[in-house]
């Protein structure tokens, strides 16, 4: 545990190590954090309410989906990388040292740019979420779990690689999919989609419950959120571990 | 206890594809060799040959198909998490070191890795001082040139003073001098530690300055295991001869000499020492020749492993 | 022209031989129409059945467009321009007797174009699945010239944005913002009808509505020549500064060396 403290911190250091790409990337990612509120903002002032979801509903969903990222795409950047990780033979240095090594390539890399929206979220929650003690507490706790839903979920889409070889293509597909998906209120989407979205690409629980109980907290859908995230944790997990096996036996062909 | 072993290793591959495009390729076949504590082994071959597919299952990453083998009397593939504390890898192509920060910053986390906190710093300033790094450890990698940063690669791979070390193309992409100092260090480290070195390259020169004894793998079998310098004698039936005649030769009908090139008064002549004396010949090149200088010499060590590459698979 | 000529089709034949790049790009581009197709019925219920004149086929077939023309070209090649200005890669283009800048937008228009057919085909699949046939009418073919237009308006916009490398020289993250840039002015996110005044006038001035709002409304609401020019003279104002751009890095190149 000390050890990924350990690694971790020294990406935390690689990170703020170069001062100006620092700022620069985090500046950019903000620049495009505030174009999405515009857009937003646009949308609902010409559009309306629709189904429940006004302007400052969809920036609270918007805050909670840049905190996620900045977690599991900024502090855990591997986590979208494992496929190509696998694909170019670079998780053989993670095996070479006496680490466990999926956690150890999840915090072994920090990606600056989405650091930006690491900060973005909490400010965009404070600004339009109507802080409350309960409210704020719910928000964190709710990103938590929709960033270890999101985390497991992309490890399991990057371990596949090491069940049917490539670099990540179908990794990046899901990535972006989920992406997408997360981004747009919930109740826009019809009676297929939605059940895509509890299942296959599981944006609802990345920040469709979160929202949901940011706003109207209900015991049952907390549990149905946290058991989602312990589920796609253990995935993503469980995938990687056969994975690795599969792959120490050689029977996928890897470029390295 | 030897360091390495190897006893009949075999490792096939199924290639993707589906259907007629699969393919079972052996990429290593009963590859078998011991390696004492404290050798310098060079390991080479052409690419493909099944050098990468063995490091690999001596470090663990791959599995067997068939064979085993023993690495400190560790099985790789099932005790790799044990091995690795006591062996070091090196891979030209790959860093070990944070890219943005210094070598120093890298070993305080390996030393936190391995578990080495107290005696880290003292490490660090022995592996300064062996490798002549010192002012090069706190320098960010960014702004180290290849050769420096290999020269603390090196280091990184060192600090936990493992038994054993793997190093996969290591001077890739070095100049000259770097190359020297770099070979240089694996020298010293081998002997001053005693860790047993275990070298993949292509470089024949890395073969020449460092290595004690050669492997030569091809075809995933190997095909010549002995010293170095008993390579250069026993496969040795040819010897060069670098001429400067008086004069303008004409035609050289010396029995036993093949002419290589020749331009004006200098040639370069190569003699089958297998089928003639080198004295015979020599008597007979300069009885019908006026020769102004003479040398000669044993072919490039490029020439003979060439020639083992070429043997035809047994 | 020769040159240009074989450009744009090894660019056109680059596409086609990753298959797999293409179908990643399109199942994104899929997911996409999904996505707002939902929103906007959505929205245009709780509207009375339009906004600002644009009906649900109108908004639909609208942002098939706009999204296909955008998903057409790969704004991640602004950092990889970026990158070659900057470390003096691009000095080996520099050798050939033909326009550097020409001659790279010949063969990222051939890429482009394709990615914009294969687009084409699934969006116009799509729409006209749900919605019937584009409320543009015969209008709606100029939709496509138009189209190839806006994309080759893009392009040059990203070579001539690709300068910015020079000076940000860590450009990694920018074309990031180019692209939110197009999204938003360009209307590829929202119609620019639906903006307000004064912003939708500002976007009358840049030329990103000429890279997804002009197609994608002949599509959705019929032919308006005059547009045609906008887009074309954009196309030249674009053209230029990517060739201004490229140039001024060519002579930096000469005058600092690699």
């Amino acid at each position: 545990m000390s050890v990924l403290w350990a690694t971790f911190r020294t990406a935390l250091v690689e990170a703020w190590a170069n001062r100006r790409s620092f700022w620069i990337q985090v500046s950019i990612m903000l620049a495009n954090d505030v174009a999405w509120v515009i857009f937003w903002l646009l949308f609902f002032g010409r559009v309306g309410a629709i189904r429940g979801w006004d302007a400052s509903r969809v920036l609270l969903l918007f805050a909670i989906l840049t905190t996620i990222a900045g977690i599991a795409m900024g502090l855990l950047a591997n986590a979208r990388k494992i496929g190509e990780l696998v694909g170019d033979g670079q998780i053989d240095a993670a095996l070479a040292l006496p680490v466990r090594p999926l956690p150890y390539l999840l915090v072994r890399r920090i990606d600056t740019a989405l650091l930006g929206d690491l900060f973005f979220g909490p400010v965009l929650f404070v600004l339009a979420g109507a802080p409350t003690w309960e409210r704020t507490l719910v928000y964190v706790a709710a990103s938590l779990c929709g960033a270890a839903v999101l985390v497991g979920f992309l490890v399991f889409m990057g371990a596949l690689t090491l069940f049917i070889g490539g670099r990540g293509e179908q990794a990046d597909l899901g990535f972006q999919a989920i992406l997408i998906l997360a981004s747009y209120p919930l109740d826009v989407f019809g009676g297929v989609t939605k059940v895509l979205l509890y299942t296959a690409v599981p944006a609802a629980f990345v920040t469709g419950l979160p929202t949901e109980l940011v706003d109207d907290f209900e015991p049952a859908t907390a549990a149905g959120l946290v058991a989602a995230a312990a589920f796609f944790v253990a995935l993503g997990g469980a995938a990687f571990s056969l994975g690795l096996r599969r792959y120490s036996s050689g029977a996928v062909w890897t470029r390295a | 206890m030897a360091a390495i072993e190897a006893r009949e290793l075999t490792k096939s591959f199924t290639s993707g594809g589906r259907g007629r495009r699969r393919r079972t390729v052996e990429a290593v076949r009963n590859i078998s060799f011991t390696v004492d504590a404290g050798e310098r082994l060079a390991y080479i071959g052409p690419n493909g040959a099944g050098k990468s597919t063995s490091i690999k299952m001596l470090t663990g990453i791959l599995h067997p198909t068939h064979g085993d083998a023993r690495v400190l009397g560790y099985t790789p593939w099932s005790e790799r998490k044990k091995l690795v504390r006591h062996i070091g890898t090196l891979f030209g192509q790959r860093s070990q070191l944070w890219f943005e920060l210094t070598p120093r910053r890298s070993f305080t986390l390996l030393g936190a890795i391995y578990g080495l906190d107290g005696p880290l710093a003292r490490r660090v300033d022995e592996l300064a001082d062996l490798l002549e790094a010192g002012d090069l450890f706190d320098v960010p990698v960014r702004n180290l040139s290849l050769g420096q940063r290999m020269r603390c690669e090196l280091a990184a791979t060192m600090l936990h003073s493992p038994r054993v070390i793997f190093l996969d193309e290591p001077t890739i992409g070095l100049d000259l001098v770097a190359k020297q100092r770099f070979r240089d260090m694996v020298v010293r480290l081998n002997e001053d530690e005693g860790t047993t070195i275990f070298l993949t390259s292509h470089d024949v020169s890395d073969i020449e300055q460092v290595a004690k004894r050669v492997i030569v793998i091809n075809h995933g079998t190997i095909i010549y295991d002995d010293s170095v310098s008993r390579m250069r004698r026993s496969l040795l039936n040819t010897k060069l001869l670098e001429v400067r005649f008086e004069e303008e030769p004409g035609s050289i009908a010396v029995d036993g000499i093949t002419v290589i090139k020749g331009r004006g008064v200098g040639y370069k002549l190569s003699v089958d020492t297998e089928r003639h004396s080198i004295r015979a010949v020599l008597d007979d090149l300069l009885d019908r020749h006026r020769v102004a200088d003479i040398s000669v010499l044993d072919p490039p060590l490029e020439e003979i492993i060439g020639r083992i590459y070429e043997a035809p698979r047994t | 022209m020769n040159a240009y000529r074989s450009a744009f089709v090894a660019g056109a034949a680059r596409a086609l031989r990753a298959p797999g790049e293409l179908t990643v790009r399109i199942a994104f581009y899929a997911i996409i129409l999904v996505v707002f197709s939902a929103l906007w019925s959505v929205a245009v219920d709780a509207n009375g059945g339009s906004i600002e004149g644009y009906t649900f086929p109108a908004m639909l077939w609208y942002v098939a467009a706009a999204e296909g023309a955008v998903i057409a070209t790969k704004p991640r090649m602004i950092e990889d321009i970026g990158y070659e200005i900057g470390s003096g890669g691009i000095a080996v283009e520099m050798l050939r007797p033909v326009s550097v800048v020409g001659f790279r937008m010949a063969a990222e228009l051939g890429e482009a174009l394709v990615r914009l057919a294969a687009a084409g085909v699934v969006g116009v699949v799509f729409a006209w699945a749900q919605v019937g046939a584009p409320p543009g009418g015969a209008g709606a073919l100029v939709a496509l010239p138009s189209a190839a237009i806006g994309v080759a308006v893009n392009l040059a916009a990203q070579h001539a944005f690709a300068g910015a490398a020079f000076w940000l020289d860590d450009a990694k993250a920018s074309w990031f913002l180019y692209q939110k840039v197009i999204f938003l002015l360009g209307g590829m996110l929202l119609p620019l009808e639906l903006f307000p005044d004064w912003l939708s006038d500002t976007a009358r001035w840049l030329p990103f509505w000429a890279m997804a709002y002009i197609p994608a409304r002949f599509v959705a609401r019929g032919a308006e020549p005059g547009l045609l020019l906008v887009q074309t003279g954009w196309l030249v104002v674009s053209a230029a500064a990517a060739s201004a751009v490229f140039r001024s890095g060519e002579r930096r190149l000469q005058v600092v060396g690699g």
